[in-house]
């Protein structure tokens, strides 16, 4: 009985159904089963189901993409609601972990794959987003003023608030004459019994993050930008308690927040 | 004033229904709180699949922005598949689609539609991932051996099938096509060779050498290299 084909050997180790010929052969020749053990290596190898085309799609938490736009640096981005698209529950966070997203120097940001978030930062960033969005497509957006002669606003945010303090307010970036930016920022909020309301300026992957300076419940504040933030990668606009414990970092709790529009 | 602390919800339920478009710029009063049915979403229409490729490969970072939109799902589902959820998962989500994009211009459209590439991305950063769990276990089986002082010399083992994977996806992204696409519809879409010859319209007996040439070369690949990798 002649041996079996090299391409039928090749499919038998592919565990092809084959003609019953080929199948008597394989079962008496010693010689033409080491060939197929021998082709199979490379088989079990790689068709496995771990490596098969996708199946059902899992959205992946906004860290991933977060974690993407780091390390391209690409300012182009997809659209939050997109983004947000796995999102975890807050209340899932231990409270010891919300204490989060130190502002790092831009030049400390990952330049390769393999960015490692801790857990913490994960979950923060999803709650954030998620947040975004809602002030992004359901909340109001202040006008424009037509200016004063301290400057011209180049765009405007109205507050919404993120929980039941009820905390709103509106935020104005004005250009100055002399090419200096502020932040106007009017809060309507009863003043904490303990710690104090922080102005940040987010992006809005929510990665990155600087703060601006402190304002009161009730009280209006013109906070400076720091120059060189560009404030269409940064147009969030948040306010976060504090407590009264010397961390610089944002507390991870935001009582009123909006989106700065042009 | 806006008072509305259901906004945020409400507009999550309504992010599905939001489709392609850019956000909404209104410009509306303080203490107006825009229209619950938010009209339908002009500007700029969005290009398909294959422009989004071509660009992806000409470095627009839209085309990433887009890519991520269209495919992440797909690739955080293969990862997931492979790692259950979590941060390999996620890690893996990443890094396919930062390399996809350092590496872009190793994309070649005419070759495959972009998923399609996104996908052989994430089959290497999965069996890198196994690799880095292997080593891991390894070290730490090592440690434990050493903590016994066991005279035991053969020390932990290296998995020879984690090990091959790595060698046989890089020998597999050396094919050119229609090799290439012939083995990944029988090793990963787990097609007989009439169905790739109906799916490809490649004459029988075409798929059936192409098929036995790519297993010689993956073997010879796993002799070759193989032993000096598990040495």
């Amino acid at each position: 009985m002649p041996h079996c084909t090299p391409e039928q050997l090749a499919l038998a180790a592919l565990r092809e159904r084959l003609p019953d010929t080929d199948t008597t052969h394989l079962a008496v020749c010693a010689e033409c089963r080491a060939e197929v053990a021998s082709l199979q290596r490379g088989v079990d190898a790689l068709a496995v189901r771990e490596l098969a085309a996708p199946e059902a799609p899992v959205p992946p938490p906004p860290s991933v993409w977060s974690g993407i736009a780091a390390a391209t640096g690409v300012s182009a981005a997809p659209r939050p609601e997109v983004v947000a698209g796995s999102r975890r529950p807050l209340t899932a966070v231990p409270a010891d972990r919300v204490r989060p997203v130190t502002p790092a120097p831009r030049s400390e940001r990952p330049a390769a794959a393999g960015v490692v978030r801790p857990q913490w930062s994960r979950l923060l960033l999803a709650a954030a987003a998620a947040l975004v969005v809602g002030v992004g497509i359901g909340a109001g957006v202040v006008a424009l003023g037509t200016g004063d002669d301290d400057g011209l606003a180049v765009a405007a945010a109205a507050l919404d608030p993120l929980d039941d303090r009820g905390a709103t307010g509106e935020a104005r970036a004005v250009e100055r004459p002399d090419g200096s930016r502020v932040l106007e920022l009017d809060l309507s909020a009863a003043d904490p019994d303990d710690g104090f309301y922080e102005v940040w300026l987010i992006d809005e992957a929510v990665e990155d993050m600087y703060p601006l300076g402190v304002v009161r419940g009730g009280g209006e504040v013109t906070l400076e930008v720091p120059p060189g933030v560009d404030l269409t990668e940064f147009p969030v606009v948040d306010v976060s308690l504090e407590p009264l414990d010397g961390d610089p970092r944002h507390s991870g709790v935001s009582v009123a927040r909006g989106v700065l529009e042009s | 004033m806006i008072n509305d602390l259901a906004a945020p919800h409400r507009s999550q339920a309504h992010g599905g229904a939001l489709q392609r478009g850019r956000r909404r710029r209104a410009r509306v009063s303080v203490g107006s709180v825009s229209d619950d049915a938010v009209p339908p979403l002009g500007g700029i229409p969005e290009p398909d699949d294959a422009e989004v490729g071509r660009r992806f490969a000409a470095g627009d970072e839209q085309a990433l922005a887009w890519a991520y939109e269209r495919f992440a799902g797909q690739v955080h589902g293969m990862a997931v598949r492979a790692f259950g959820p979590g941060p390999d998962a996620e890690d893996v989500t990443q890094q396919v689609f930062v390399s996809a994009w350092t590496g872009r211009t190793g994309y070649r459209p005419e070759q495959g539609p972009l998923p399609a590439w996104l996908v052989g991305i994430c089959r290497h950063k999965i069996a890198d991932t196994w690799v880095r769990r292997d080593r891991q276990r390894r070290a730490a089986e090592a440690a434990v051996t050493e903590a016994r002082s066991a005279v035991d010399s053969t020390g932990p083992q290296v998995d020879t099938a984690v090990a091959d994977r790595v060698l046989l996806l890089g020998e597999l992204q050396q094919l050119g096509q229609p090799q290439r696409g012939i083995i990944e519809l029988a090793f990963f879409e787990d097609l007989t060779h009439t169905q790739i010859a109906e799916r490809t319209g490649l004459p029988l007996g075409t798929v059936k050498s192409h098929i036995r040439r790519t297993l010689e070369r993956l073997r010879t690949r796993l002799e070759v290299d193989g032993a000096a990798l598990h040495a």
